[in-house]
Order: structure tokens, then C-alpha cells, then sequence
């Protein structure tokens, strides 16, 4: 042994060679902590996301003994009995201290305007309910679903809160009656938008985005694999393929109001289709996925092994056979991918959205793709620009939602790909 | 060649069958988000009661929603555009050159323009001169009064000495925004006319005028927050020395944590707005188009429900959501306008 | 070596001999011959090439050659990498065809019938001229289907019965039936690179091609599976022409009846087998077979 330094004394590492780990190991590190960092933004958006939102999934009740008195239906229409005012004789009889007119008001305020609502479909659902006394739960207000929900401070004084002392008094009252309480808020699965808080719901909003997404899906798809196919596989290489690349990668980059833009000129105005449909949106987005798919759909096409064309050729298959039996089953899983990633994009989408009108306050649940109707992330846009404390809760719960949809997509995405992959 | 040939199959059917499809049973409304918050309970409302279709209500704001009604008449065109500000003359124009020429003006209250600040800290004592000096983007030098300079306050302090010493920093919306227009046209300029030189050039420089009088300062006192009240007021929160401008129903909202300056000694309360005591208010509007009433099925029901005194009375349902009622006699001229379907005079 | 000047060098005007080309000693001198040694031509030929020139955009890969395929024959073709054998025998077929840069020039008949006339079609003509490639591929189906898939597009069969038929005659032709007749649904990946390339030669003569071509069919394969190929190539013959690429000269030997040399894109000679390999007539042949280059 001589004094310079080798690499081959396997028992001494050398300078040289300890410097080499210790770059490494700091590659290492920077890594994991680059994860660790992105991973606690994911986890402290779920957190707060959960935290403001479980509370959504509940919703307070309250139970009321309504005497259908039968003078107040003589009118002609079922409909045109004054619901309110039944309402607000139950409370009032439940109440009869309260006599003063602000009195009154305040107590009538306990009760969402959606106990009405539900009156009326009571009635019109059994009309031989006319005439008896009933007990009913009904939905409480939001100040009071808030204040059940701790949402609002007790301790404050009582101009600092929008729920007054007395209302406290009665809210109690009822409480210790067994008269109040919070269950699960089917209402939140099942109603369209409101503007009451503790009617509002989800199901609107999911039924939109389920239209309009089906819509793109449609169209996106086979459109798109028709077009990776075609410049995949049958295209000549010229400038005009190049050029038409170029574009498409383009177009997948182009800010997504653009296409918003285009929608509202070609499907609204040029064609008339109807303002604020899911078959507006639909389109729209299909023109905003249609990028990503074709550049799936072409990577995946381009990672089938030529070995598989030329055997089908061998044995006398025609170009449109090798592609059809052969080259798209194997590019398939990736195409899939592709169109679920694009679609999962699709749900998250308001920009576009905004221009054709679907931006908008919608009560009625869609029933097809030419109602009008809103999607999941406006919803959630537009509960969250709402005054009303109660859907601050509301808006949370909708995000819940919408990323349940995307993990299940994603999830979905993955599974596909790892169940069709072949494995050579 | 069959899978392309079927798409443009497709694609022709649904070019064709467009205009079939173009029907609507539904009431379409866009405009002022000012506005949007209580036409939506109006609209709500009217549909769980009626059994009508619920009226579809897009937010584009004033301007927009103008845009959009006077387009045309038929199926693909909005029946009624709120706003939060009258029609203007070269909106009506649009109009007319359309072929909407029949239009019935429905004014439905009123809206407070609040300056709020967290409950932490007390709230301001301002007068419209004060919203001036701290926000408009030129001012009078102090010293020479003749004279326009580059807005030098930095603390309200600066601006009056009966003020706190804190650092000017005011949350509002952009200029896109019906509100912005409003604040801009009911404070900053009445609080510019106070001062004679800006006063002076009403009459010998227009331009200049409008220029001094409304363009708010850039250099990060006044701070746009975008279109969502709700972010203002949780900056708010967040922040106790800061002051933001919106609509009074956020304040009403937010009562519990917010709590609005006073300005002319008016706090901007219900009772103030409604009044007309409190400055910085607007009136709300909504426009029908009277070629559809009798198409679009619902138009006069949910005419009548608004004009209802259930929705805007002062009692009403609209006032619980923090819209400022108009007076009795106000309310008796419009709804019998709406009942008439008294259109507007085009000019 | 340009084209060129090998084409229109005066010093060497016509190598028709042998012998002649044997004295020459300047090394460029052996592929000046645009004349192929040997006897590339035979009596009722399957196939013939006349002239076949191959470019690939500006570049020649394949330089006027002509050689006919005879009847139930086995014809290797051997030469160092390179020198368009592959090239060739893509011609057969017209499988460059998927090439867009792919140019072939010249006349080549099967059955004497112009396969690059313009009125034919690439699809029949492969059902008549199979093959089999370097690496074994078979489709990611089960084995029955890869057997099954020509005579499906084709048009063969009448019934089911009539394709179980061909599907199990093919894989008995091609060794595999007594390996396979258990697992006809498993995919056809699944089994070991020897069997997936006798599944490959079965798939090729489901659809009773005349000709087989084979591209390096063993160069993937081990010692034993390569036998077994051997073996097969050798009982084919009896109602195929088969042509063959190979790198193995050995298994030029053993397999085939005739065997062509090809160099930088000529055809240098060609003959029957035990003749080029124990006496070849031309000098590059010789320095090929005995391993001075290649």
C-alpha cells in the first residue's frame, strides 16, 4: 500500500467516495422533506376542510304540533293554504306567553320558511290529514342550527350575536323538551340549491354534473380516441400533421374560460342550444378535454410494441384490423386513464362554466341534460359567496364531496390501468 | 370511416334539432349580484309555492346583465335583469336596436354601501370628505388648496386628527363591481365636491372631474378583494385595522363580528337606510321584458310575488335577508305599475 | 463506396467469372460485381426477384438483385449485419411497406404474378407469404386465438368446428400440439420463448401460405428450443418455401437446401448449401464462412 489514496481499499472508503454518500444522502433528505411539506398542506386542507364540514352532514329539527284546521283549506287549490300560518299557530300555541308583536317575530324566526314547504307536501301527499292535529318535525333555522352546532358564542353579549336572550330561553326550553334536536340532513342529499341554508342541497348540483359530465364523456371519448388513432396510426408524416400536434398540445394549455368563450359563440349563439344546460356544458368541457385525451390516447398508442402490428400485418390483417383487434385492447388501459384524468378535470371546472351560463342559482333538481342546472365546483362558488353564516358549513361539505368524486375517479384511473395492463 | 361518418351524423342532428329544442318553461333572470341574494329568495320562494318551474337566476353583475337582456326577444334571451343601478340611456339604445323596446321598470328597495371593521377595535366616526382624502387616488395639497397632488396619507389620522392612528388599509371590490360603482358614485363623490377646486372643475373639465372624483388610489391603501364579500369580511377578522366595503346585507349577516362605521353620525342600521338618513344607500331594480310575459309561463307570478308585501314589505321576507324596504306609498306605485305592466318611456 | 463509381469504374468491366474475381486483389474490388455468382437461378421457381432495388429515402439498401425461390426448398440467407438480407425478405412480402421512406424498385413475381403491381392487394398477398420474426410475438390472447386470427380475417372457416380443426392441425405442424392441448385458452404470452415462437410459425401456416419467410427466427431462443425450431423448419419444407435470415452459418448448414450471401446491400453468391459452405466460389464468401470478418 502506497499513500495515494484508491477506491479499491474496500475496508477504507475513500474522501472522494464519502463525499459521493454525502451528496446522496442530502439528495435523500431534500426529497422526503419536499414530500413531508406537500404532504401536511394536503393534510391541513383536509383537516379544515373536514372540521368545517362534518357539522353540514347534521342538521337540527324541531317538532311541532300542527292542527290542520280544516277552514284554512277552503280554498279551491290545496296550494294556496296559508302553510306559514299553521306554522306559526303551532308555535304560538307552544309558546302562549309570547304575545308582544316583537315577541312573536322572534319566535316565529326559530322556524327555517322551509316547515311550511313541508307541510304542504304533507297535505298534498294525504289530504285526509285536513282536520287532525299532527306532530311534525320541521326544520329549525339556520341561526339555531348554528347555535346547536356551536357555531355561535353563548358567552357573547347579546348585540354581538344574531341569536337574542329570549330565543336562547326557548331554544333551551324546547331542548329540555325533547323537542329540538339535530339528525342526520337527508335534505342535503336530496333538495337542489336554496337560499336557506338548512334546505340547501347537494343533489342538484351532482345531478348537473353528472349530465354534463356524461355529455363530455360521450362526445370526448370517441372523438378523441377516433383522433389519436387516426394521427397515431393512419396519418402521413407531413407539416400538416405537425402542425396539427403542435395545436393540439396547445389547445390542452389554453386557460379553460377561453373555451368558455368559444362555447357561448358556436353551442348559445350560433346554434341556440339552450343558456345554463348541461348540454352547453357538456360540450364545452368536451372541447376542454379533448386535448388531454388525444395526447393520452397517443402516448399510449405509441408504448404498444410495433412487434404487435407487424405480427398482425404478417398474417395478412388489414391496417384497420391490426388497429382495431390488435393495437387498441393494449392501448386501451392508457387511453382510460387518459379520459378519467380528463374528466376528473372536467368536475373540478367553473371558468368555463361561467360564460354559458351555468354560473347560476338553480332550485330545481335536473331531470335531463337540457334543464338547466348547476355542477359541484359552482356550487361550492357559489355557496361560498353567500351571507348567510349556515353555509360556510355547507360550502365545506360540498368540497368533501366534490373530492370524494375525484379520489374516486383517480382511484378508478388507477385501478384500470393496473387491472387491463398487460404485462409482456 | 363509419365511426367518423356517425359523428358527423351526430353532430348535424344536434345543429338541427337545436332550435326545437330551445323552448323554455322556466323564468331565465341574470344581473346585479347585489341584487341576486334576495331575487333568489323571491324566486325560491315562488317556485316551492307556486308548483312553477323555480326561476333560473344568474350573477353577472349590472352591467353585464344589461348586456345580456338587451340582446333580443325570444326563448334564448333573459326575461329580467336586476341591477343596482337605474338603466342607463345608452343601455336603453341597445335595447331598442334589438327589438326591446317594451320594458317595465320594478324598483324593489334599497341597499346600504357599509364601511365595516372588526368588533375588536371601535368602529369609525367618518364623514364622506374623510372617505375621500384616505382613498381617491388625487387630493387637494393641504397647504395649497388649489392645487391636486398624489394622495399623501398614509394613517387616518392624517386624513382627520379626531381619527386613530392607524394605517389605511380598506378591503373592496373591484371596479367590475356594481358595488364599487355605487361606493364610488355616493361617497368618493359627494365627498370630492366639498372641495371647491374639484367642485370647480365640474364645469370646465369633465373629464378631469370624473378622473379625480372616482379613481381610487393604486399604491396598496385600498386593496381589491375580488368579487366575494365573504372574503372580505374573514380578512376582517383576521385583520382588526383593516376596513372593508360591501353591501349592507353582509354586515347584517355578520352582525356578531363586524360592525359598520358611522358616517355623518348615521350608523348604518335598518332603520337609517330605510329612512334615506344614511348616505351611502342605493335603490335596487329589476327589469322585465314585457314581450315575454306572456310566453314564458310564471313571468306574472313571480311579478306578483315580488311586489308582494310577504317579500318586500317591511315586514317582509327580503327585509330578514337584509334588503332595505322602500316606503309604503313607493311600494303602492311600483306594484301597481308591475300589475299594469307600465313600460318604460324609450327615449 | 459510392454507387457511382463502382457502377461506371472502367478497370474492372465485367466480372461474370469466378476466377476472374478471385485475382483481383483491391478489396473494392470484390463488390464492383453487380453480377451474382453462383446459380440464383432455378427451374419452376415459387418466387422470383429480378433487379429488386431497395432505397430508403436517398439511401440504397438493396442493389439490383436477382434470385428466384424455389418450390419446397429452404433458402438461408446469411451475411454480416447490415447488408439488407432483412431488408430483402421484407420485400417478400411487401412488409416495408410500412416504411414511408421505403422504395422499392424492380420485379418481383409470385407465382408469376407481380406482387408491387398496383392492382394487387398486401392483404391476400400475406396470407400467401407468412412470417415469422426475430422475436417470438405472439398477440396477448389466448393460444387458440393466435392461431385462429388469421383464419378468422381471412375468411377460411365456415364453422367452429372447421377452425378447431385448422387451429390444432397448425399447432401439431408446428410441434406444439402435445405442449399446448391442455392450456388452448391461456394467453399465448404465458408460455416460454421456444414454444411462443412455434406459436408464432403455427399462427403463420394457419392460413396455408407458399411461402414462409423467417427473420432470425432463433436468435432469441436458447440451444434447445433453437433444435426444436430446427427441427421444424426441416418438416415444413415438405409443403412450404421457406426463406430464411440467419446470423447462425451453422444453422444455415443444417437447415437449408441453397443459401445466398449477401454484402453492403449486393447479392455476392448464391448456391446449393454444402457448396458455398465447403467451396465457395467467391472471395468475400469465403472470408465470410471462415470468419475473417463479419
Amino acid at each position: 500500500m502506497n499513500s495515494i489514496e484508491t477506491t479499491s481499499d474496500l475496508l477504507k472508503p475513500t474522501t472522494r467516495l464519502k463525499r459521493r454518500y454525502r451528496v446522496e444522502r442530502w439528495f435523500k433528505r431534500l426529497g422526503l422533506t419536499a414530500i413531508a411539506l406537500s404532504l401536511s398542506f394536503v393534510a391541513f386542507l383536509f383537516f379544515t376542510i373536514f372540521s368545517d364540514g362534518y357539522t353540514a352532514f347534521k342538521q337540527s329539527y324541531i317538532e311541532l304540533e300542527v292542527h290542520f284546521a280544516a277552514e284554512e283549506f277552503s280554498q279551491e287549490k290545496l296550494a294556496n293554504a296559508d302553510y306559514p300560518g299553521l306554522v306559526k299557530h303551532a308555535m304560538r300555541t307552544m309558546f302562549p306567553e309570547v304575545t308582544s308583536r316583537e315577541g312573536k317575530k322572534f319566535l316565529y324566526s326559530l322556524i327555517s320558511p322551509a316547515a311550511a314547504y313541508t307541510l304542504q307536501n304533507m297535505v298534498e301527499a294525504d289530504p285526509k290529514m285536513i282536520g287532525t292535529t299532527q306532530k311534525v318535525w320541521v326544520l329549525a333555522d339556520d341561526d339555531v342550527d348554528m347555535l346547536m352546532k356551536g357555531k355561535i358564542d353563548r358567552s357573547l353579549g347579546e348585540g354581538n350575536r344574531r341569536v337574542r336572550d329570549i330565543q336562547l330561553a326557548w331554544i333551551d326550553r324546547l331542548e329540555s323538551e325533547n323537542r329540538l334536536e339535530t339528525r342526520f340532513n337527508k335534505t342535503f342529499f336530496t333538495t337542489g340549491d336554496s337560499r336557506e341554508p338548512e334546505l340547501a342541497g347537494i343533489l342538484g348540483a351532482v345531478k348537473g354534473s353528472f349530465f354534463t359530465l356524461l355529455i363530455t364523456l360521450s362526445l370526448s371519448f370517441p372523438i378523441g380516441v377516433a383522433a389519436a388513432v387516426y394521427l397515431e396510426e393512419f396519418a402521413p408524416e407531413n407539416k400538416w400533421t405537425d402542425l396539427i400536434e403542435i395545436n393540439i398540445n396547445n389547445l390542452a394549455a389554453v386557460p379553460s374560460i377561453i373555451f368558455g368563450l368559444l362555447g357561448l359563440a358556436i353551442f348559445i349563439n350560433f346554434w341556440g342550444l339552450p343558456r345554463s344546460t348541461p348540454m352547453v356544458g357538456g360540450l364545452v368541457l368536451t372541447l376542454m378535454t379533448l386535448p388531454t385525451i388525444i395526447i393520452a390516447g397517443r402516448a399510449s398508442l405509441k408504448s404498444v410494441p410495433p412487434s404487435i402490428r407487424e405480427a398482425a400485418l404478417g398474417v395478412g390483417a388489414s391496417k384497420m384490423q391490426t388497429v382495431t383487434h390488435h393495437v387498441l385492447p393494449l392501448a386501451m388501459p392508457g387511453m382510460l386513464t387518459g379520459t378519467i384524468i380528463g374528466m376528473a378535470q372536467a368536475l373540478g371546472e367553473t371558468a368555463p362554466l361561467l360564460m354559458i351560463g351555468m354560473v347560476a342559482f338553480i332550485v330545481d333538481v335536473p331531470g335531463g341534460i337540457t334543464d338547466p342546472s348547476a355542477v359541484l365546483p359552482v356550487q361550492i362558488y357559489l355557496w361560498a359567496d353567500s351571507p348567510e353564516r349556515g353555509f360556510t358549513e355547507k360550502t365545506a361539505a360540498a368540497i368533501m364531496i366534490l373530492l370524494t368524486f375525484l379520489i374516486a375517479m383517480n382511484s378508478l384511473a388507477v385501478f384500470l390501468r393496473k387491472k387491463f395492463e398487460i404485462k409482456w | 370511416m363509419k365511426v367518423t361518418s356517425i359523428f358527423v351524423a351526430g353532430a348535424l342532428t344536434l345543429a338541427l334539432t337545436a332550435p326545437a329544442m330551445a323552448a323554455r318553461d322556466y323564468i331565465s333572470i341574470v344581473g346585479s349580484s347585489t341584487v341576486y341574494p334576495f331575487a333568489t329568495v323571491v324566486a325560491e320562494q315562488f317556485g316551492k309555492t307556486s308548483g312553477s318551474k323555480t326561476p333560473k337566476i344568474e350573477s353577472t353583475g349590472s352591467g353585464g346583465g344589461f348586456k345580456l337582456f338587451c340582446s333580443g326577444v325570444g326563448v334564448n334571451f333573459p326575461d329580467i335583469t336586476n341591477s343596482s343601478r337605474a338603466i342607463k340611456a345608452s343601455e336603453m339604445k341597445t335595447c331598442a336596436d334589438n327589438g326591446v323596446t317594451e320594458i317595465v321598470e320594478v324598483k324593489i328597495g334599497y341597499d346600504g354601501i357599509v364601511l365595516a371593521n372588526s368588533k375588536t377595535v371601535e368602529a369609525l366616526k367618518l364623514t364622506r370628505q374623510d372617505i375621500f382624502l384616505a382613498l381617491a387616488k388625487e387630493v387637494p395639497d393641504p397647504a395649497n388648496p388649489e392645487k391636486l397632488i398624489a394622495n399623501p396619507y398614509k394613517t387616518w389620522k392624517d386624513v382627520n386628527s379626531a381619527l386613530a392612528d392607524t394605517k389605511i388599509e380598506v378591503l373592496g371590490p373591484p371596479p367590475t363591481s356594481g358595488t364599487r360603482d355605487a361606493f364610488v358614485e355616493l361617497a368618493m363623490e359627494t365627498g370630492a365636491d366639498t372641495f371647491p377646486v374639484i367642485e370647480g372643475m365640474k364645469k370646465t373639465d369633465k373629464e378631469g372631474y370624473k378622473r379625480v372624483s372616482q379613481t381610487v388610489r393604486e399604491d396598496g391603501a385600498y386593496i381589491e378583494a375580488g368579487e366575494n364579500d365573504n372574503l372580505i369580511v374573514q380578512k376582517l377578522q383576521a385583520n382588526p385595522t383593516a376596513v372593508g366595503i360591501f353591501g349592507f346585507s353582509f354586515l347584517d349577516q355578520n352582525a356578531d363580528v363586524l360592525h359598520g362605521s358611522i358616517i355623518e353620525g348615521e350608523e348604518p342600521n335598518f332603520e337609517g337606510i330605510a329612512k334615506g338618513a344614511y348616505p351611502v344607500s342605493r335603490p335596487l331594480f329589476f327589469y322585465v321584458k314585457k314581450a315575454h310575459v306572456d310566453v314564458i309561463p310564471g313571468i306574472k307570478g313571480y311579478l306578483a310575488e315580488f311586489t308582494s308585501e310577504k317579500a318586500w314589505g317591511e315586514e317582509g321576507y327580503l327585509a330578514d335577508k337584509g334588503m332595505i324596504p322602500m316606503p309604503k306609498e313607493e311600494r303602492q306605485l311600483f306594484s301597481k305599475n308591475v300589475a299594469s305592466l307600465k313600460v318604460m318611456d324609450m327615449k | 463506396m459510392e454507387l457511382a463509381s463502382r457502377t461506371s469504374n472502367p478497370a474492372f468491366p465485367t466480372m461474370l467469372s469466378g476466377d476472374i474475381i478471385r485475382e483481383a486483389d483491391e478489396a473494392h474490388a470484390y463488390t464492383t460485381g453487380r453480377k451474382t455468382v453462383g446459380s440464383p437461378f432455378v427451374d419452376n421457381p415459387r418466387m422470383t426477384c429480378r433487379d429488386v432495388e431497395v432505397y430508403y429515402g436517398e439511401k440504397c439498401a438493396i442493389n439490383k438483385i436477382s434470385i428466384d425461390v424455389d418450390c419446397n426448398e429452404v433458402l438461408a440467407m446469411i451475411g454480416p449485419s447490415g447488408c439488407g438480407k432483412s431488408t430483402f425478405l421484407r420485400c417478400l412480402n411487401r412488409m416495408n411497406d410500412t416504411v414511408p421512406s421505403c422504395r422499392v424498385i424492380g420485379e418481383i413475381r409470385l407465382d408469376n404474378i407481380d406482387i408491387y403491381h398496383p392492382s394487387i392487394d398486401v392483404v391476400p398477398l400475406r396470407a400467401r407469404v407468412g412470417m415469422v420474426f426475430q422475436k417470438p410475438n405472439p398477440f396477448p390472447k389466448s393460444i387458440y386465438d393466435n392461431v385462429a386470427y388469421g383464419p378468422r380475417i381471412h375468411g377460411l372457416t365456415k364453422n367452429k368446428a372447421e377452425l378447431d380443426e385448422i387451429v390444432e392441425t397448425s399447432i401439431m405442424k408446428a410441434g406444439l400440439w402435445n405442449e399446448v392441448k391442455d392450456r388452448l385458452q391461456e394467453p399465448g404470452t404465458g408460455l416460454s420463448g421456444g414454444q411462443q415462437q412455434r406459436l408464432c410459425i403455427a399462427r403463420a401456416i394457419a392460413v396455408s401460405p407458399e411461402v414462409i419467410l423467417m427473420d432470425e427466427p432463433c436468435s432469441a431462443l436458447d440451444p434447445i428450443a433453437t433444435a426444436k425450431v430446427e427441427e421444424l423448419i426441416a418438416e415444413l419444407r415438405t409443403q412450404f418455401s421457406i426463406v430464411i435470415v440467419t446470423h447462425a452459418m451453422q444453422q444455415a448448414a443444417r437447415v437449408s437446401q441453397r443459401t445466398a450471401y449477401f454484402h453492403l446491400g449486393d447479392l455476392i453468391e448464391v448456391g446449393p448449401t454444402d457448396k458455398i459452405f465447403t467451396n465457395p466460389k467467391h472471395r468475400l464468401t469465403e472470408d465470410y464462412i471462415t470468419g475473417r470478418f463479419g
